[in-house]
C-alpha cells in the first residue's frame, strides 16, 4: 500500500500534472482552513528551517494553505505547553526537537508535560551527532583521545546542548577519565571554542563538516545508532562498546486528543512531503538525512529516549 | 595572503549583471523598509525569503539575501531617530543622540549622520573582510573564554564612565541592568533564576521588547504625563522647516568627526570578527567610548552628530565582519549569519576553510555584490528618507499613538506572542521610574547586554581551567586587556568628569 502510494504520487511528479495530488486519505471538509505550524525555536534555526521546507512541500503536494509561526522559548517548551491547551482539529502542528520532548520533563522542574501528552504525526530528520577534536592534536580515534585525557589527568569537552552533555558523562562514565563538558550557547560557540584550541574536543552535528572535509578536524566518535553519513569510516560509540547513543530528530505533534481519522491524514500527509525527491536533496544539501520514523515509530523512540534521558539526568542531581 | 587583484575584478564583473543589479536593489530597499519597521526583524525577513531564493543562480540569491541584511542596518536608524523606538536592538544607541537632533527639528540632517556613517562603516568593513578575512579569523579564534571574560571586563570598565553625574544612581541603574540579565537559566548548570515557574522567562528577557520598551514606550509615558501636567508636550518634529543645513549634511561636517568613525569602525570590526558578540554590543560599547574620550562628554544626548557617528559606524562595520568567521571557519558570528549559512548550504556552498578554493568566483563575485550594495543602501537610503520624515511630521497626538502602536506591535511579533508585549510594559515602567530618579537608563542597557557575554564567559573559563586563578598567566592577551581595563578606569573613570556640569537624566 505504502509502496503504491509512493508510486503513485512519483508518476504525477513525472506527469508534472498541475491538479492537486492529495494521495493521503483525509476526513470529509479537512482542512477548513489555513494549518498552522508553530515551531519551538525562532526563527534561522535548524528546526524552524525544517519545518519551512517541509510546510512549503506539503502546500505544493497536497494544496494547502500551510502559515510557519515561531514560538520559542525553553527549547521548545513555550510552544509545547501552548499546544496542550489548543483545539484537537488539526489546525495547529507543533514542531519541536528532541530536547523539547525527552529532555525537558526530566531537566526543567517546570515542564508541565511529557512526550505522552502530544499524537505524533512523525520526524523530519536525523542529525548524526559526533565527537570532533582538532586534526593539530594528538590524537586521531576515541582510544587515543581516552588515552590522551588519561595521561593530561582531565579533559574538555565544549558542547551546545544538554544531551550533548549527558553524552559526554556518558564517554567519561565508561572509560573511567575525567571529561568535563563546557556548556556554551549552542553549536557554533562550542564549535569555534574547539577551533581556537582553547578546549580538547567537542560534540557537534553538521556544523563541522566543512572542517572535517578541509583536514583541520578529525571525528573521534559517532554518538548515533548509525555510522555519519559525513564520517562513513569512524565507528559509533556502539560499535566502541558503550551502550549510548544521542540522535537528533524533529518531531511533528499534535495535541493528544486529534481524532484518528484526522491524525492519519496529516501522518500520511508528512510522509509524502519527507519522502520527496526535493526534500532528500534539501537533506543531503544540510549534510543530514532525510529520515521519519512514522506515527508508532516516534513514539517507541520517545518512550525509549525519555527513559534514557530521565535515568541520565536523575543521576546527575 | 592578499587576494589576486584580479579576482576581484572578476567578481564585480560577474556581480554586474543587470538581474544582480535588481536583486540587489530590491533586496536593499526590502532590508531598509523591514529595519525602519519597529518589530519586523531582519532575521524574519532573512527566514522568509531565504526560500524565495532557491530557484534564483546562487550568486543572485547570496547577493540578494545580503543586500537584505545590510538594507536592514540603515533601515533601523531611521525610526531610532525620528521616534525614538528602535527598528533593530542595535541602532538602539543611535536613538540617544539621533533623537534629540531631530527634535530639535533636524530629523533629515540626523538621518542622513546616520545613513553615510553607516554606509562608511559597512563599506569599510567589506574592504577589510575582501583584502585581509583569513588572517584576521585565525586571530580571531585565538579569543576563547578566558580572553572574552578580560574583555568584557574591559567593556564594563568602559561603560562605567556612562554613569553620568552620580556614580551611586550610575551603579544603581547598572546593578538593574544585571538584575534583569540573570532572569532566566544559568549558563553553567541550566538552573532556572527569576523565572518564577513560567517557561517563557527561561531564554531570559527579550532583548528587543526590552530597548523598546525602556527606549521608547517610557519616553511616551513621559511626555504623556508631563503634558497632563500642564508642561508643553515634546513639539513633533518638522520636517520641512529651518534651513538648508538643517537638512543637509556637508562634505566637511562629515569629514568632521572623521576620527569618532574610524575609531567606531575599528571597534566594529573587531567585535564583528568575533563571533557571537553582536553589533548591539558594537554600538553601544562604541558610543560609550566615544563620549568618555570626548573633551565635552555632556554634549552627547543632546543630539550630537558624534553620537550617531560613534554607534551606526560601529554597528554596521559588524555586518561585514561578522562575514569573517562565516566564510573562513563556517562559523556564524549572529543569528542574521547563521541564516545566510543556511542559504550558502542550501545553494549547494559549504562555508568553511575550503570556501575560497572551492568557490572563488561565488565569494569575489559576492563581494562585488557587497560593494554594489554598499552603493544602491546609499541611493536608496537617500530617496526613502524624504518619505520616512513625511510620515512622522503627523501631529504628536498621531505620532505618538503610531509610535506606541508598533511598541506592542514590535515586541508581540519579535517576542512570538503577547509575553513579549509584558516584558515591553514592564521595562517601558521600570525605564518611567528610572527616568523619573534619574537613573542612566543606557547603562541599565548596556549592562544587560553584556551580563550574559560575561558570565557565560566566566563560567567556561572556571570550567575550562579547573578553577586554576594562575591559569591566566598562559594567555597574554588576557592579561593585557585586564591590564587596559586598568588603565580604562584611570583615564575614563568617572572621577574624571568635571563636577558641576550638569546632565539632565532625560537624555541618558
Amino acid at each position: 500500500m505504502a509502496n503504491l502510494k509512493t508510486c503513485v504520487f512519483s508518476l504525477c511528479m513525472v506527469a508534472l500534472t498541475p491538479t492537486v495530488a492529495v494521495a493521503a486519505e483525509c476526513p470529509e471538509g479537512y482542512p477548513d482552513g489555513p494549518i498552522t505550524f508553530r515551531v519551538g525555536y525562532g526563527a534561522g534555526g535548524g528546526t524552524d528551517a525544517v519545518a519551512r521546507k517541509v510546510a512549503s512541500l506539503i502546500e505544493e503536494q497536497a494544496g494547502w494553505t500551510v502559515v510557519v509561526e515561531n514560538r520559542p522559548g525553553a527549547s521548545g517548551g513555550v510552544m509545547a505547553t501552548e499546544l496542550m491547551r489548543e483545539d484537537a482539529d488539526g489546525s495547529i502542528v507543533g514542531v519541536a526537537s528532541n530536547t523539547t520532548l525527552a529532555i525537558n520533563p526530566w531537566d526543567n522542574p517546570d515542564t508541565v508535560y511529557t512526550y505522552e501528552d502530544f499524537r505524533y504525526m512523525g520526524t523530519g530528520m536525523l542529525l548524526n551527532y559526533g565527537l570532533v577534536a582538532l586534526k593539530d592534536k594528538p590524537y586521531d580515534t576515541l582510544e587515543e583521545f581516552i588515552a590522551a585525557v588519561e595521561e593530561m589527568g582531565r579533559g574538555t569537552v565544549s558542547v551546545g546542548a544538554a544531551s550533548h552533555e549527558i553524552a559526554v558523562r556518558a564517554i567519561a562514565d565508561h572509560f573511567g577519565v575525567n571529561l568535563v563538558p563546557i556548556p556554551g550557547k549552542g553549536s557554533a560557540a562550542a564549535l569555534q571554542e574547539a577551533l581556537g584550541g582553547h578546549v580538547d574536543a567537542t560534540v557537534q552535528s553538521t556544523q563541522h563538516v566543512p572542517q572535517i572535509k578541509a583536514g583541520k578536524m578529525v571525528q573521534l566518535a559517532t554518538l548515533t545508532d548509525t555510522r555519519a553519513v559525513y564520517a562513513p569510516d569512524v565507528p559509533t560509540l556502539k560499535e566502541e562498546g558503550l551502550d549510548v547513543s544521542i540522535e537528533g530528530h524533529i518531531f511533528f505533534m499534535l495535541p493528544k486528543d486529534t481524532p484518528d481519522d484526522i491524525h492519519a491524514c496529516l501522518s500520511e500527509t508528512l510522509a509524502e512531503a519527507t519522502s520527496s525527491e526535493a526534500y532528500g536533496e534539501f537533506m543531503a544539501k544540510l549534510e543530514t538525512e532525510a529520515m521519519n520514523m512514522g506515527p508508532d515509530g516516534t513514539r517507541d523512540w520517545l518512550e525509549e529516549a525519555s527513559a534514557f534521558y530521565k535515568e541520565s539526568l536523575s543521576g546527575e542531581q | 595572503m592578499l587576494p589576486d587583484p584580479s579576482l576581484i575584478t572578476n567578481g564585480l564583473v560577474e556581480a554586474f549583471t543587470l538581474s544582480n543589479l535588481l536583486f540587489i536593489l530590491a533586496g536593499v530597499a526590502i532590508g531598509q523598509i523591514v529595519g525602519a519597521t519597529p518589530g519586523l526583524s531582519i532575521i524574519m525577513a532573512l527566514a522568509i525569503a531565504i526560500p524565495l531564493t532557491f530557484g534564483f543562480d546562487t550568486l543572485t540569491a547570496i547577493a540578494f539575501l545580503i543586500s537584505v541584511n545590510k538594507g536592514g542596518t540603515i533601515g533601523g536608524a531611521v525610526p531610532s531617530i525620528l521616534i525614538n523606538v528602535p527598528g533593530t536592538p542595535e541602532s538602539a544607541a543611535t536613538a540617544l543622540d539621533g533623537h534629540p537632533m531631530a527634535k530639535k527639528g533636524r530629523p533629515l540632517k540626523a538621518m542622513k549622520y546616520a545613513l553615510y556613517y553607516s554606509v562608511t562603516g559597512d563599506f569599510l568593513s567589506d574592504v577589510v573582510l575582501i583584502l585581509v578575512a583569513a588572517p584576521l579569523a585565525v586571530v580571531a579564534l585565538k579569543m576563547g573564554p578566558i580572553e572574552i571574560t578580560a574583555l568584557m571586563i574591559l567593556a564594563f570598565t568602559v561603560i562605567s564612565g556612562l554613569v553620568g553625574e552620580s556614580l551611586l544612581k550610575g551603579l544603581t541603574a547598572a546593578a538593574l541592568g544585571f538584575l534583569c540579565a540573570s532572569i532566566g537559566l544559568d549558563p553553567g548548570t541550566a538552573t532556572p533564576r527569576f523565572t518564577f515557574g513560567m517557561l517563557e522567562l527561561y531564554d531570559g528577557l527579550e532583548l528587543t521588547a526590552l530597548s523598546i520598551g525602556t527606549l521608547a514606550m517610557s519616553e511616551i509615558l513621559y511626555n504623556i504625563v508631563g503634558a497632563r501636567k500642564g508642561k508643553p508636550s515634546a513639539a513633533p518634529i518638522r520636517v520641512s522647516g529651518g534651513t538648508r543645513s538643517d537638512r543637509t549634511v556637508t562634505f566637511r561636517e562629515y569629514l568632521a568627526n572623521r576620527y569618532v568613525a574610524l575609531r567606531a569602525f575599528v571597534l566594529g570590526t573587531s567585535i564583528g570578527a568575533i563571533p557571537g558578540l553582536g553589533s548591539t554590543t558594537a554600538g553601544f560599547l562604541s558610543y560609550s567610548v566615544t563620549k568618555q574620550a570626548a573633551r565635552d562628554p555632556e554634549a552627547f544626548g543632546t543630539g550630537d552628530p558624534r553620537g550617531i557617528a560613534a554607534s551606526e559606524t560601529a554597528n554596521s562595520a559588524v555586518v561585514g565582519a561578522n562575514l569573517i568567521p562565516l566564510l573562513t571557519l563556517g562559523i556564524p558570528g549572529n543569528i542574521a549569519a547563521a541564516l545566510l549559512v543556511s542559504a550558502f548550504m542550501i545553494h549547494g556552498v559549504q562555508p568553511g576553510p575550503l570556501l575560497f578554493e572551492e568557490q572563488g568566483n561565488l565569494i569575489y563575485g559576492m563581494f562585488g555584490a557587497m560593494l554594489i550594495a554598499n552603493l544602491c543602501n546609499l541611493a536608496v537610503g537617500q530617496v526613502g528618507m524624504r518619505f520616512w520624515a513625511m510620515i512622522v511630521s503627523a501631529p504628536a497626538s498621531v505620532v505618538f499613538s503610531g509610535a506606541m502602536l508598533l511598541c506592542f506591535t514590535g515586541s508581540y511579533v519579535i517576542a512570538g506572542g503577547v509575553f513579549g508585549i509584558y516584558v515591553m510594559i514592564g521595562s517601558a515602567v521600570l525605564g518611567y521610574l528610572m527616568r523619573a530618579f534619574g537613573l542612566s537608563i543606557v547603562a541599565f542597557i548596556v549592562a544587560f547586554i553584556l551580563t550574559p557575554e560575561l558570565e557565560g564567559a566566566i563560567v567556561s573559563s572556571r570550567l575550562i581551567t579547573g578553577d586554576d586563578p594562575w591559569a591566566i598567566l598562559s594567555h597574554p592577551i588576557a592579561l593585557a586587556l585586564l591590564a587596559l581595563s586598568v588603565v580604562s578606569i584611570i583615564y575614563l573613570g568617572p572621577w574624571r568628569r568635571t563636577p558641576g556640569a550638569q546632565e539632565d537624566p532625560e537624555k541618558t
